[in-house]
């Protein structure tokens, strides 16, 4: 009985232990975002309070945002988003427009032929409403620069255009990390820009980093075990001292959650049935593994693994 | 458009009531005394003769024009009636802005005897609608009460600036046109109201000193000055000499010098060397019939062609009352997106096609918006012009009233936010019909030019032997924001003004790509027709229609092709016999032409160049002032800031007018705390500066993390070493190391210094070549050092 015991016990921290792991991993990996950025309170006010405008009101506006990457522009992309990455040609990202316009029922059988056609097509669509009748609409463009490499820029000059004009309520948001961006703009593009821009600089103090770190590691409260996510919660790893150092380091490093994500994705990677809390060892590994010089490690010869991380890093702060 | 076709209209029957009592063999014409009009429907025919009131088929049935019959004739060949009239004005014609000047509410049937020299007296003689009794009634006396309401009264006379007592014998028909004209009195048709030489002149001269000072300085009053004739009596007495002499009969055509006008040429040099040329042939009474050697620009503005008004009808069917309400009339569709589009709407073959593609986006409300805004006053006066607008104002302010009634039981606070939010829509930009006022005097120089042009095609092309059409292109260069866009709506409204003109269609052509500036050719259901072809087409069926188009193309420099066909073929056009085609292009180049045009296009390039200053703080004031229409939003300071600024930088009315909104909305936030005036103060308008005019990098900077300042620090170091602007990857990472070292951090590795830098370089702070050559990346400073320094000393 006690053995059979002894497995079940086994068996069920093990499930425990699995299921912590799989949601920090989810949570660290996939990206997801937190309710309400941190540290940007006034410039989410004034976000939400232009698309609020265009909403209610039925002012067509541009805004800019303007931030280093890994800080919470991503969040504002959640209704309509444009990728360029995707999208090299404008008209690409036209029939995406359309797509996600819900107007394919209205194009129906038509095939445009020209980039033209289906422009006009949707302007004639943007255009036949009027600020009392019409829906709002909301564009954002991601990596809004790219969009400006585009020739002519024809898909932002008509956007803009249709921005400055009293047709259909339009917000166009553009996200983008170079701060010299209106200068690529073409001056009659420009022009119609309205020059709002809010940067989402983030001022993080160190202790807000960790405060970050802890909501990042802990698990919720509807976890199935109350027991276990008790005890993991309360576990004080943040504040020993080689934790704090760690941390500091990276924090020194760059601001930008995606890469404290990546280390915390190492180090809960390592919890296991055997090691079911996460510990300062684990953390002092991954760090140690994020910030090796990958050269040396090529060098050496050692483990690919590293240099598959430092890939994955690099990919991610050259794009 | 189908509220043209479906107008209701009335066939009448014209026909001359007895012989011709005079003939001019010079013209070939035949004068009668009188006609009769017969009506379907109706037995009894309607007769008019010389020195009766009539009523003329205008814009709004219920109020049709009145003038009193002067002269009636008919060309050669007998099929054209026209009728020479003395013009009366109803006050709903003249401008709005006028309307207080007479000082007592008009009587409903009162009439305004109408002296404008600029107004064209000659209309279609099928045009006329009936007779109709007017009353002349001294100033001082009352209206005469219980007449009937077919009666119409005369008091008072309107030249287009104020209202006088009339002479009533200005009322009694001239006795020239009762007794028969001589057959030497060629002139008769001269005496019709030519725009002065002399007050041509002037205007020349006006805007040639306009030209060279800066912008803003002439009071709109005096502009107005230029165009009216009225008051110079210097002018008067010129072409009252000019006339007694006969001097050019109908047919002297002036023909263009290839060789003499350079290439650079403004438009106020040609038009001045061909008015001087003129007045001089004139004066020494050179009558000159022969059509060699000769300018094919002949400024004869004075007949009209008759037809015209047939083709003005199916437009001015519909009230011209709501501007606005038209404006974006979605039954308008199937209206053209760009090219040369015949006007009769209701033509039974369209031959451009119109409303197949869906590529019409500003060409529809606006077409339609001037079709509404055809001025109603025998003016061509700008403040025919205005009086639409300012009703299109007036009527937004009825627009958004029941939203302020509804919003009255609501909190004073939501009626704030209503009112705020109201105030920043008037000032988004677009948002309003066009403000005209604010305009400046760019806008009368092109007011002048394409009525100009239009007039001068009409009168070439009444000759029936026309070989020439005179045609030009303008380019209006432009700042960006310098309300080229808007001005040149007005300009399209202002073509249209000239009451008896033919009615003109502009197809404003914002070109997509530059394929697509080929004047609506719906590709897939005529893929082969050329855009020759089109206007081929157009052509033949403008001749028909008698109009002139006026193609405006804005964003030149996009229809830019590597063969440069297409800007070709827009420059060809109007050099084709019979185009009557006007090209009014924009582009924001100063020198595209010398920039871009291979010489086959520069040279089929008219002569004429405008340019568009930027807006001077005075009128980006004035557009501000205008667009809030009266509502006390600003303080005065506040206002005078914003445009200050503006204008000192870019002279860009869209970006004024951004500040603002952003200046209303700091203001409405900050005004629920503490609650001040409730006016827009300077505080906020330098909030809003900041906010739009404040460089990035330095905040950027200061939130970067310790390893990126450190970075930048070491770019810095290192620069000062080399003495160069440009360090690689390698050299600054050795100061970095050390630089950490010195801080009591870590030193970091290849890896993250390389990631450090790329941040960097993502943000422009720094410019990275790219990425794969690793240490030898070179590095240089996207802001200027002391910046870097500056920012990172702060901390």
């Amino acid at each position: 009985v006690l053995c059979h015991r002894l497995v079940y016990l086994h068996v069920f921290i093990m499930h425990c232990q699995s299921n912590a792991q799989k949601l920090l991993r989810e949570r660290l990996c996939h990206q997801k975002l937190p309710d309400r950025p941190v540290g940007l309170d006034s410039q989410y006010k004034h976000l939400l309070e232009l698309l609020r405008r265009t909403a209610v009101h039925g002012e067509s506006n541009s805004i800019l945002i303007v931030d280093p990457r890994g800080s919470g522009k991503t969040m504002v992309r959640s209704i309509k988003r444009c990728t360029p990455l995707l999208m090299t040609r404008d008209k690409i990202a036209l029939k995406e427009i359309t797509r996600q316009l819900h107007l394919e029922n209205v194009v129906g059988d038509k095939v445009f032929g020209s980039f033209a056609e289906n422009l006009a097509f949707l302007l004639e669509a943007l255009k036949k409403g009027d600020k009392s009748s019409s829906r709002p609409v909301l564009f954002v463009l991601d990596e809004f620069d790219l969009f400006a490499h585009h020739k002519n820029q024809t898909l932002l000059y008509n956007l803009l255009d249709v921005s400055q004009s009293a047709q259909t309520p339009v917000a166009v948001v553009g996200l983008t990390c170079r701060l010299d961006v209106l200068e690529l703009l073409e001056k009659r593009v420009k022009s119609r820009f309205s020059h709002r821009q809010i940067h989402l600089f983030s001022s993080l103090s160190f202790s807000q980093y960790v405060d970050v770190v802890r909501a990042q590691l802990s698990l919720p409260p509807d976890f199935p075990d109350p027991k276990f996510s008790d005890e993991w919660n309360h576990s004080k790893l943040c504040e020993e001292k080689s934790v704090e150092e760690i941390l500091k380091r990276h924090f020194n490093a760059s601001k930008d959650f995606c890469a404290l994500h990546s280390l915390l994705f190492l180090a809960v990677s390592r919890v296991s049935v055997s090691r079911s809390t996460l510990r300062e060892a684990d953390l002092l590994e991954a760090s140690r593994l994020i910030s090796a010089d990958s050269k040396a490690n090529v060098l050496h010869g050692e483990n690919l693994e590293t240099d598959f991380y430092y890939r994955h890093d690099f990919s991610i702060s050259s794009l | 458009m189908s509220r043209y076709i479906t107008r209701l209209r009335m066939r009448r029957a014209y026909k001359w009531n007895g012989r011709p009592v005079s003939k001019d063999r010079k013209l070939k014409r035949q004068y009668y005394e009188s006609m009769s009009i017969s009506v379907e429907g109706k037995t009894e025919d309607v007769t008019v003769s010389l020195g009766q009131y009539i009523l003329i088929e205008g814009d709004d049935d219920d109020n049709p024009f009145v003038a009193q019959l002067l002269k009636l004739y008919t060309d050669d060949s007998g099929k054209k009636k026209t009728a020479v009239v003395q013009w009366f004005v109803r006050m709903c014609e003249v401008p709005q802005n006028k309307r207080k000047l007479l000082g007592r509410d008009p009587h409903p049937q009162e009439i305004f005897f109408y002296q404008d020299r600029s107004c064209d007296n000659e209309v279609d003689g099928e045009t006329i609608l009936g007779a109709v009794q007017i009353e002349y009634v001294p100033v001082e006396d009352p209206f005469p009460k219980g007449k009937s309401k077919g009666i119409l009264f005369v008091k008072l006379l309107w030249d287009t600036k104020s209202f006088r007592a009339l002479n009533p014998e200005l009322m009694q028909p001239p006795q020239s046109s009762k007794s028969p004209p001589p057959s030497s009195h060629g002139t008769q048709t001269r005496a019709l109201p030519t725009p002065d030489l002399s007050v041509m002149k002037r205007a020349m001269s006006g805007i040639l000193t306009r030209g060279s000072m800066s912008t803003g300085k002439m009071s709109s009053s005096e502009a107005e000055s230029l165009h009216s004739a009225s008051k110079l009596s210097a002018a008067k007495a010129l072409s009252a000499k000019r006339r007694s002499r006969a001097v050019s009969g109908p047919h002297v055509r002036k023909k263009l010098d290839l060789c003499s006008p350079s290439k650079n040429m403004t438009r106020d040099d040609v038009l001045g060397e061909i008015l001087d040329e003129h007045t001089e042939k004139t004066l020494t009474s050179k009558l000159n019939t022969s059509p060699t050697g000769r300018i094919s620009i002949s400024i004869r503005l004075t007949r009209l062609n008759l037809n015209e008004e047939e083709c003005v009808s199916p437009l001015s069917s519909h009230s011209p009352d709501k501007p606005r309400l038209t404006a974006y009339d979605k039954d308008d569709a199937t209206s053209v997106f760009l090219g040369v589009q015949p006007i009769g709407d209701d033509d039974p073959e369209p031959l451009i096609s119109t409303g197949r593609t869906p590529r019409k986006r500003e060409a529809t409300p606006r077409s339609a918006g001037l079709r509404g805004l055809k001025a109603r006053t025998p003016s061509r006066r700008k403040d025919a012009l205005r009086e639409p607008a300012l009703a299109a104002l007036a009527e937004e302010e009825h627009e958004y009233s029941p939203v302020q009634t509804a919003a009255t039981p609501c909190s004073k606070r939501k009626s704030a936010q209503l009112e705020s939010s109201r105030i920043r829509k008037q000032l988004n930009l677009l948002g309003n019909t066009v403000d005209l006022q604010s305009d400046g005097e760019d806008g009368d120089d092109d007011d002048c030019f394409v009525p100009a042009k239009i007039d001068l095609q009409s009168s070439s092309d009444e000759e029936e032997e026309a070989k020439i059409d005179s045609e030009d292109e303008l380019i209006v260069k432009k700042r960006r924001g310098s309300g080229t866009s808007r001005s040149t709506e007005k300009t399209r409204v202002s073509a249209r003004t000239p009451r008896k003109t033919p009615s003109k269609k502009t197809a404003p052509a914002t070109p997509r790509t530059p394929r697509h500036a080929t004047p609506s050719i719906p590709s897939r259901s005529a893929p082969a027709k050329k855009p020759g072809n089109v206007l081929e087409e157009a052509r033949v069926s403008c001749q028909k229609l008698q109009e002139t188009t006026v193609l405006l193309v804005d964003e030149l420099d996009l229809l830019w092709t590597r063969k440069q066909n297409v800007m070709y073929n827009l420059f060809d056009w109007p050099t084709r016999r019979n185009a009557r085609l006007v090209v009014l292009t924009i582009a924001n180049t100063m020198d595209l032409p010398e920039r871009i045009m291979i010489n086959r296009v520069a040279s089929r390039l008219g002569l004429t160049r405008m340019s568009f200053q930027p807006y001077t703080f005075k009128q980006l004031q004035q557009i501000i002032t205008s667009r809030l229409n009266r509502v006390k939003a600003f303080e005065e300071d506040a206002l005078q800031l914003v445009s200050r600024k503006v204008a000192a930088l870019s002279g860009d009315a869209r970006r004024c007018l951004d500040i603002c909104r952003r200046a209303t909305e700091i203001c409405e936030h900050s005004g629920s705390q503490k609650n001040s005036s409730g006016l827009v103060g300077m505080s906020h308008v330098m909030e809003a500066l900041d906010e739009m005019f404040s460089s990035s990098y330095i905040a950027a900077i200061r939130c970067a993390s310790v390893q990126e300042q450190l970075f930048l620090r070491a770019v810095i170091a290192e620069f000062r070493r080399l003495g160069l602007e440009e360090a690689t990857f390698q050299q600054v990472f050795v100061q970095h190391q050390a630089l950490c070292r010195v801080e009591g951090l870590q030193p970091v590795n290849v890896s993250e210094g390389l990631t450090v830098c790329q941040r960097l370089g993502s943000c422009r702070l720094l410019l990275l070549e790219g990425s794969r050559l690793d240490l030898f990346l070179r590095i240089r400073l996207n802001v200027s050092q002391d910046d870097v320094l500056f920012a990172l000393k702060a901390d």
